[in-house]
């Protein structure tokens, strides 16, 4: 499966890493070209290079990463042609059903081949992993991705619907996995599949609560046992380094500021009019009352003008004795803080397992079939109900 | 012994740990137990050795020896009977509500002395369950849910039953997570498995690993190299590393013994010398046949020493998996010279802030391609007819990975 070589040669799968959000595969191929935002490149220049090379452009519009493929990296930059499995599922899934190498998977639909590509590696080359798609198109390009990367020693694709025909192979599958829309239609079959001599076992890919309740009904019918459902995601974090969150007390600062700034702009405001008041008067000859007002008026001014900027002084020393000066003087430190990204995966879809334990022809204690007699009652009851 | 018979295999075997097969029990295998209660226990089974289980009380270990992984027995004296897996029972519902229901009332006759007896007399624990049913004056009144949940109750009680749990990656991680979750640095099996799948760990695969969590992370790369490939691991004591997780898993020799290698962060210095120098053989006399079996040991052990930090040195790795107790950037500056371009670097932490500050020095080293930092989410349900939810009670956290790659 893929080049295992530290140099890039002609013919390799590439993977090539623009940004985070564009990822794209392709076969180096001397001849051909690479043209991107990032630039201009020519195959041919890629070839002996040590994979996990940065690579500028012939036009120095910019540079390109080149990546050896992994299945992980081929989910981000994969052709889809369904809804695909990632990372987060397919990971669970297959220590769930204790993939490992040697193992014999069953898989059906193929879909985009996400998760055909992480079993092929896991299982090795002496393992077997059996793929089914009903889509003819979408099989046959399938089969042209799993030759071209290596992995038709391992996977055997057919195209076939497993719901209506069953699978290609008997008791030899150490586990199966059903991304359908009806899984319950092939459970039977995939029992078929799957070995009986040791314990074997079962995940079905659903991303509606309705399938998982048909599904387990279906599995507890067929003699599934250990039924269990889970859900699980990878919530990306994006990671910023930010100013150090200012001291209330900055807050209180500024508001003290820009309530004194307003009293000395009213001040200056009346003190303006008064001059020209003055002014007015003096020119019109007429004294008495109006200049009585006058000076009672800055007496009261003057008093108030007093008591305001005794309160500032002491609350200034209080704030600058009790404040670090980092914040206080808005000094540059920064601090590292993360958080789940705006906008994340919030659902793929319920992944439901279970165990088909080797068949035992042991009959049953008659101690046990006690225990078990006025419960069967009750679920005869309910399976006609259905 | 019991009845079983399955499909098309005898038992094999029971030859210890060399055997290739990992679905039966073998002689020295350290087995978990999963009692009625959702209680697992771990016993090593030893050849005419007796396996103890609390209340259940214990048996012959021999009679475990050669069975299949994941079959449920229950004790009958000394001896052991496999019971068939049992379906999940449909639940009716019915007009019944605890309406007329109130705590604190009387309503079992039966003592406890007298249920005693009746386990001492060598009733059956389904007899004795009937019997409280029959006795007990509100049973009618409870709900289809709640008789059921009733008899499970009494079940786990009085059926004196366990299941052998096969050491799979996911059940040991599970056994382990929920027995001592510190040992294991709060490591979930979600993030477990995707750091193995972000690493690319495949068969015939070499690969570079700092495991402070007790072994659980070399297991599951062991697990998945399957007896070939490299782990070279790098500890921080001077004898070969413990990892106690390494034992639940029953590997086979062939799964460990030519693909783990391990230096510690002495060794692993480039300009690393000994403090006392092997003693040039040409030069010593050898004084008797202990002393040459002891120089012979020495030499070994230095030869293996030698060619793992030539191993180190050579680099090439193709991913670099650490699960550390020390601080994440410190192990990066020793190791990243020695894993090639392309090749994944995977850190987890239990802990969100040593990753966020690693990611924002990484980002600002060109060697680092596109440094991520995830969180592990997991949530399980319980699926019984008419009864599906997530679990009331979850684990907290799966802890934290980052994930980069190499240029």
């Amino acid at each position: 499966m893929w080049s295992s070589s530290n140099k890039i040669a002609a013919g390799d799968v590439v993977i090539t890493w623009l940004t985070r959000d564009v990822i794209q595969p392709f076969v180096v191929t001397p001849g051909k070209d690479l043209n991107s935002r990032y630039g201009y490149y020519r195959h041919s220049d890629l070839i002996g290079q040590p994979y996990g090379s940065k690579i500028g452009s012939r036009n120095g519009k910019g540079f390109i990463h080149i990546l050896r493929p992994t299945p992980e990296l081929w989910t981000l930059a994969l052709p889809h042609r369904t809804q695909i499995l990632y990372l987060a599922d397919i990971a669970f899934i297959t220590s769930w059903l204790n993939i490992r190498p040697g193992s014999v998977v069953v898989e059906a639909g193929t879909g985009s081949g996400s998760f055909t590509h992480s079993i092929t590696r896991t299982v090795g080359r002496n393992g077997k992993v059996f793929s089914y798609e009903f889509h003819e198109a979408r099989a046959a390009k399938a089969r042209d991705e799993f030759e071209t990367h290596g992995m038709s020693d391992v996977v055997t694709l057919t195209h076939r619907n497993v719901c209506k025909d069953g699978f290609t192979v008997e008791n030899v599958a150490d586990a199966v996995f059903l991304d359908l829309p009806a899984p319950w239609d092939a459970i039977d079959h995939a029992k078929s599949a799957l070995r009986k001599d040791r314990t074997a076992r079962i995940c079905c890919f659903s991303p509606c609560m309705e399938q998982v309740l048909r599904t387990v009904t279906s599995l507890n019918e067929t003699g599934f046992t250990d039924i269990t459902m889970y859900e699980t995601l990878i919530r990306p974090h994006e990671v910023n380094q930010l100013p150090v969150l200012p001291s209330i007390a900055v807050a209180s600062e500024k508001l003290k500021k820009s309530e004194r700034k307003r009293e000395d702009k009213r001040l200056r405001q009346i003190a303006q009019a008064r001059a020209k008041h003055t002014e007015k008067r003096k020119r019109s000859d007429d004294e008495g009352a109006d200049a009585e007002e006058d000076r009672m008026e800055r007496k009261k001014t003057k008093t108030r003008n007093g008591t305001d900027e005794g309160e500032a002084t002491t609350q200034n020393a209080w704030v600058s004795a009790t404040t670090p000066d980092s914040l206080a003087g808005g000094d540059a430190s920064t601090q590292v803080v993360s958080r789940v990204m705006p906008e994340v995966r919030g659902h793929t879809s319920f992944l439901t397992f279970a165990v088909l334990l080797p068949r035992v022809q042991a009959s049953a204690p008659d101690i046990e079939s006690a225990l078990q007699r006025d419960r069967s009652d009750l679920s005869s009851g309910l399976s006609q109900c259905d | 012994m019991t009845d079983l018979v399955t499909e098309g295999s005898t038992k094999p075997s029971t030859t210890p740990k060399n055997a290739t097969d990992r679905h039966h029990i073998h002689e020295g295998d350290f087995v978990m137990f999963r009692l009625l209660n959702g209680e697992v226990r771990s016993q090593q089974v030893n050849r005419s050795g007796a396996i103890t289980l609390g209340r259940l009380g214990s048996f012959n270990a021999d009679e475990l020896i050669g069975q299949l992984y994941g079959l449920t027995h229950e004790i009958v004296g000394k001896s052991l009977k496999v019971i068939p897996p049992r379906n999940m029972e449909d639940v009716e519902d019915t007009e019944a509500t605890n309406e007329l229901i109130n705590d604190g009332m009387a309503v079992q006759p039966l003592t406890a002395m007298e249920i005693e007896t009746l386990k001492q007399s060598g009733v059956h624990a389904a007899e004795i369950i009937k019997k409280q049913i029959e006795a007990h004056a509100n049973y009618e009144l409870k709900t289809e849910y709640s008789k059921d949940k009733y008899k499970k109750r009494k079940e786990a009680k009085f059926l004196k039953a366990f299941t052998t749990v096969e050491p799979t990656l996911f059940n040991v991680c599970e056994y382990w997570f929920h027995k001592d979750q510190t040992r294991i640095r709060d490591l979930r099996i979600d993030t477990l498995s995707q750091m193995i799948n972000l690493a690319n760990i495949r068969p015939g695969g070499r690969y570079l690993a700092v495991d402070d969590v007790s072994g659980l992370l070399v297991s599951a790369i062991l697990d998945r190299l399957g007896g070939d490939g490299r782990l070279l691991t790098i500890c921080d004591v001077d004898s070969p590393p413990a990892y106690p997780v390494m034992t639940q898993m029953n590997f086979p020799q062939h799964i460990v013994v030519p693909i783990l290698a391990s230096l510690n962060w002495a060794t692993a210095e480039e300009d690393y010398t000994p403090v006392a120098l092997l003693p040039d053989p040409a030069q010593e006399s050898i004084k008797s046949d202990k002393h040459r079996v002891r120089m012979n040991k020495r030499k070994a052990t230095s030869n293996l020493l030698a060619s793992a930090r030539q191993e180190l040195f050579v680099g090439g790795f193709e991913g670099l998996l650490i699960a550390s107790e020390y601080e994440p950037m410190s192990i990066l500056e020793r190791l990243a010279p020695y894993i090639g371009g392309s090749a994944s670097v995977v850190i987890y932490s239990p802990h969100l802030q040593p990753l966020t500050s690693l990611q924002n020095r990484m980002r600002l080293d060109p060697q680092y391609l596109a440094p991520s930092v995830t969180e592990s989410w997991l949530r399980r349900y319980q699926v019984l007819p008419g009864r599906t939810h997530p679990t009331m009670m979850t684990t907290g956290s799966g802890g934290y990975l980052l994930h980069a790659t190499k240029m």
